[in-house]
């Protein structure tokens, strides 16, 4: 009774340890729609859930739109507002997608890999294509992975008198990275 | 002739004085309007956000509790408390980096589901200090929650917290 009770806790070490499909709920996107005449338009989510199937190559993440922490109260207030995010109305952020050049990772040996990565972007209840590159940096079984890429407002219905006055940038750099162990 | 002249002289100077008159309380209020647009201007886009220690909470809630709540029903939890300051008190069952800073988790163990404090500038070191088991209570804005199909669990999120002493 006692080694089968020692198997089966072995097993569930062995699954959590080699598991194939890694979780973080502290992954960070940051928004950058800065322009020459207003350097305020930038933010950070920093508990944005992110997934990484290693096996599947499959990547995904979740962020809660209110979550996106500016420096000044009236800029965060037009990025939830109707007339941009509409964060009332559509709370999340969410890509899902796959790392297209898997064979090229070996998420078992510590190194810098290029990843090419494709999926749907949804923004402002949008769906998008979105095809990008990602770092991944395999060290002691710690995988992070980083990708920025631009995304054009106009795809995902976003307008405003602030982006037609040259205030809020076009097509805002975001910046996605998430570490998992 | 002479006294013609004389008269137009007479009334320009008493036009120019006229003239001085009312045009230097004008230039002088146009200039204060103007000063006081371009402080209102200058406030408004350099104002930052007050320390959250320092504000009101409008909810104190214990965790366990505020989580059921958008388990329920995250509509109606969503529109009580997002944009919300509230004190969340709980015991920590995780603590995440997040690039440099420091998230702290308040989980329900029989379903999965979550709140998550991301920390304030001025309050990261406080946060650094907190140990998983800790039972504290944080003051954040809460920006509510959603389901996450990744973990299929309710995750609430808060931003600009602080470790409530």
């Amino acid at each position: 009774m006692k080694k089968s009770f020692l198997f089966i806790g072995l097993v569930l070490a062995a699954g959590a340890l080699f598991a194939q499909k890694k979780v973080t709920t502290s992954a960070t996107v940051s928004f950058d729609a800065t322009t020459s005449i207003d350097a305020l338009p930038k933010a950070d989510n920093k508990t944005v859930v992110a997934s990484l199937d290693t096996k599947k190559g499959t990547v995904a993440f979740e962020a809660i739109i209110k979550n996106f922490a500016f420096t000044n109260p009236m800029i965060q207030d037009h990025f939830n507002g109707a007339k941009w995010m509409d964060s009332e109305k559509f709370t999340t952020a969410t890509f899902t997608g796959v790392i297209t050049n898997l064979k090229a990772i070996n998420f078992k040996k510590d190194g810098t890999y290029k990843a090419d990565v494709e999926g749907d972007l949804t923004i402002h209840g949008e769906t998008q294509k979105v095809k990008t590159i990602a770092m991944i940096v395999v060290n002691g079984g710690t995988i992070t992975t980083t990708s920025d890429f631009n995304v054009k407002l106009e795809d995902y219905k976003v307008s405003g008198p602030a982006i037609g006055a040259g205030k809020v940038a076009k097509e805002p750099k975001i910046t996605v990275s998430a570490e998992f162990k | 002739m002479f006294k013609h002249r004389k008269f137009v002289a007479y009334i320009t100077t008493y036009m120019q004085k006229k003239k001085k008159n009312w045009l230097r309380p004008v230039l002088i209020i146009g200039f204060i309007l103007l000063l006081a647009g371009a402080g209102a201007v200058w406030y408004i886009f350099t104002e930052k956000f007050a320390d959250i220690a320092d504000e009101n909470a409008t909810y104190t809630v214990n965790a366990s509790d505020l989580i059921k709540e958008f388990i329920a029903n995250d509509t109606l939890a969503n529109k009580k408390y997002a944009e919300q300051t509230m004190v969340v008190t709980g015991i920590v069952s995780e603590t995440e980096a997040a690039d440099t800073t420091i998230n702290i988790k308040f989980t329900d163990t029989t379903t999965g589901s979550y709140a998550i404090f991301a920390f304030q500038q001025q309050h990261l070191a406080e946060a650094k200090t907190v140990k998983v088991g800790d039972n504290i209570s944080i003051k954040g804005s809460c920006s509510g929650g959603a389901f996450s199909k990744i973990l299929e669990a309710e995750f609430i999120t808060f931003k600009r917290c602080a470790i409530k002493n």
